[in-house]
């Protein structure tokens, strides 16, 4: 009796465990939301009812072009902007009025913001000295901040003795000293040149691992967004276009402007014949979408480095090679198919211009975009079709 | 080309010479030993002897510098409190009023200044003397330091205050420690514009010393008017000297400062490599 007892006894609190676990999971509330939080000037509405939930200990960028309201969103969380209608929320209190000295996050600038008045240490030990901290732990703190971004020979230097990366790097230390919950970045890699932004992101990613705190990224690099996030927000006039994980936002684009800002895009006009079965360039393709209404208009995405020169009788279409330009690692191709439609192929062999050949394609690399279709319905319409083959297998 | 170098430094020479010939000459004849500044009767100190004798003059060479002192370093709080609102006024309209009267004070003359403020304290009841002479004082260098402090201002760079909210200073912290020491220099010349305007300002002084205080350039016109003693050399003389003294401080502090600056990038040179 006593080793059944005993299994019972373990399985009871395997099952406790687990409830709680699920319970803790549940109730865990965002670190940051926004309920249908918009921003205007006078008739000039630069966000319109953004809704949006951060996780702590995630990096998530802010991307869009300039002027799509991603620098507002930031500027909104840190409070240096007030809302005009909506409700914004840190864990899960509203700080819609909450002024910004008082708020548990702090900001790198564009411009770094740094005091020209103070050195290095004096920069960094700023938030420490106004929070009131002995001179001993502002010591101690700043020291760990400048190690933590590598700048600790650097303490006594005045700011202007510094080149762009020092700054951005005080910059970084500075906001950090704070210990924030949540790192706000206004686009801070934008002033570096290619080679030390590259250096950055690893970096900022790898700090932001070590600290386990939330980071909100401003960019409009689409790159930089896909290389360092855990979560994306694209953003344009106003409105989160999408948002998802790097791989989601790339392979799945939800619309046009997705499709073109993020990765280059082949997108031509279509027609879903029914499911499974798409029409574009006059020709019946299958493909791997279903749950539209039969003929209906769409979008079709084809990503150049998915598409395949080959044979004329390999190819599912037939084009002619109209420019080529060597990229380092590929051959980026434009072709020209007979209906004249441009197509932007990314080959790892060298084309002869005015060539004809083939164009090849998987079925799963032919994306579909339904005009107007917003990010529910179209995890509702992507859910309800996967069910469906889940349960047909 | 160094031809034209040639042209010009001549007449430069010839501008500075005229420029200069005046106080050359009264510094010179301050040595005289006759009393008058018709022929040169040998070398002597008398007139600096009666000028330390002279204890009224004394008090006002110290009274004057008082209220140089006192003048400019009130003007130069009101005024950079000034500047600093009329900074933060978002109102366009108003901001502008506010520059235009500013500009306008400055620009006025300072005669009608003067009489405005006799006429203020005449009605007023306020007796004439040492206080309103430092209040008329005050108020025609606010708008000189309003002019210095502004400029600074509008070049600091907006997220240094962004930067020092976010960090979780108040407006005061953020106000001591940020604003102020990157507006410092600005404060600073405005300070010493104001100080040499109260200290040889004559115009609008004349009009609202009483009897019995005076500052020394209404007294050195008062005296120049009785009939010149060659003291009023003498004390000239020291006054030249004392603002020589001054541009060579200022000088040698701002060299300085540079110098400072440029050891320090290069001593920095070497060691920042990597980053």
């Amino acid at each position: 009796m006593q080793p059944v007892k005993l299994c019972a006894f373990l399985v009871t609190i395997d099952l406790l465990i687990k409830s709680e676990g699920w319970e803790l999971t549940n109730i865990s509330t965002p670190i940051i939301e926004f309920k249908n939080v918009g921003l205007s000037y006078g008739d000039d509405e630069v966000l319109k009812n953004i809704d949006l939930e951060l996780e702590a200990g995630k990096f998530y960028t802010l991307l869009g072009p300039s002027g799509s309201g991603k620098t507002t969103i930031l500027n909104l969380i840190s409070g240096q902007l007030r809302v005009t209608h909506g409700d914004i929320f840190f864990e899960g209190n509203i700080i819609n009025d909450v002024p910004v000295e008082k708020r548990h996050m702090n900001t790198v600038f564009q411009d770094y913001g740094l005091f020209p008045n103070m050195t290095v240490f004096e920069n960094v030990a700023f938030g420490p000295s106004i929070k009131g901290m002995s001179k001993k732990n502002i010591k101690t703190k700043v020291t760990e901040m400048l190690t933590l971004v590598k700048l600790n020979q650097y303490a006594d230097r005045e700011i202007t003795e510094l080149s762009g990366g020092q700054r951005q790097r005080v910059a970084i230390a500075r906001a950090l000293a704070n210990d924030p919950e949540v790192l706000l970045l206004d686009e801070p890699l934008s002033a570096l040149d290619y080679k030390l932004r590259k250096e950055m992101q690893y970096e900022l990613r790898e700090i932001q691992q070590r600290l386990g705190i939330t980071f909100v990224f401003v960019t409009h690099d689409q790159e930089e967004a896909l290389a360092m996030s855990d979560w994306i927000f694209v953003m344009n006039d106003g409105v989160i276009q999408q948002n998802g994980s790097p791989e989601d936002i790339y392979d799945e684009p939800i619309n046009h402007f997705v499709a073109d800002f993020i990765g280059e895009s082949n997108i031509l006009d279509g027609i879903m014949k029914t499911d499974y079965l798409v029409h574009f360039t006059g020709k019946d393709f299958e493909n791997v979408d279903a749950g539209m209404r039969p003929n209906e208009r769409v979008e079709i995405v084809l990503r150049p480095e998915d598409l395949d020169l080959t044979t004329i009788e390999n190819g599912k279409l037939i084009v002619t090679i109209a420019d080529q330009s060597f990229r380092g690692d590929y051959y980026e191709i434009t072709a020209i198919d007979d209906d004249g439609n441009e197509w932007q192929v990314q080959a790892t062999n060298k084309s002869q211009i005015d060539a004809r050949v083939g164009l090849t394609f998987d079925p799963e690399d032919i994306h579909i975009m339904r005009f107007n279709e917003s990010e529910n319905d179209f995890d509702a319409r992507l859910e309800s079709y996967e069910g469906e083959e889940d349960a047909e297998k | 080309m160094s031809r034209k170098f040639q042209w010009g430094n001549i007449y430069l020479g010839i501008v500075f010479v005229l420029l200069y010939l005046p106080i050359l000459f009264l510094i010179v004849y301050s040595f005289n030993a006759g009393d008058v500044m018709q022929g040169w009767a040998g070398f002597s100190l008398k007139h600096y002897n009666e000028l330390f004798s002279d204890t009224r003059i004394l008090e006002i060479v110290v009274s004057t510098f008082l209220i140089a002192l006192l003048s400019s370093l009130l003007a130069s709080i009101i005024g950079t409190a000034g500047a600093l609102y009329i900074y933060n006024l978002k109102h366009t309209v108003i901001k502008n009023v506010f520059l235009s009267l500013n500009n306008i004070l400055l620009v006025s003359p300072d005669v009608i200044i003067g009489a405005s403020f006799l006429i203020l304290f005449t009605v007023m009841g306020f007796a004439l003397g040492f206080t309103s002479v430092l209040l008329s004082h005050i108020a025609f260098s606010i708008p000189i330091v309003v002019l210095m402090v502004l400029p600074r201002l509008q070049e600091m760079n907006q997220s240094l205050v962004a930067a020092a909210k976010d960090l979780g200073a108040n407006n005061w912290q953020m106000l001591s420690r940020v604003i102020l020491p990157v507006i410092s220099p600005g404060i600073l010349a405005g300070f010493f514009m104001a100080f040499t305007y109260s200290l040889d300002d004559f115009a609008v002084t004349f009009f609202v010393t009483g009897n019995g205080f005076t500052t020394l350039s209404v007294e050195i016109y008062s005296r120049a008017r009785q009939g010149v003693s060659l003291e009023i050399n003498a004390l000239s003389t020291m006054m030249f000297a004392v603002s020589l003294l001054l541009v060579l401080f200022y000088y040698v502090i701002s060299t300085r400062a540079v110098k400072n600056k440029k050891r320090s990038t290069r001593l920095v040179l070497p060691a920042s490599e990597g980053l």
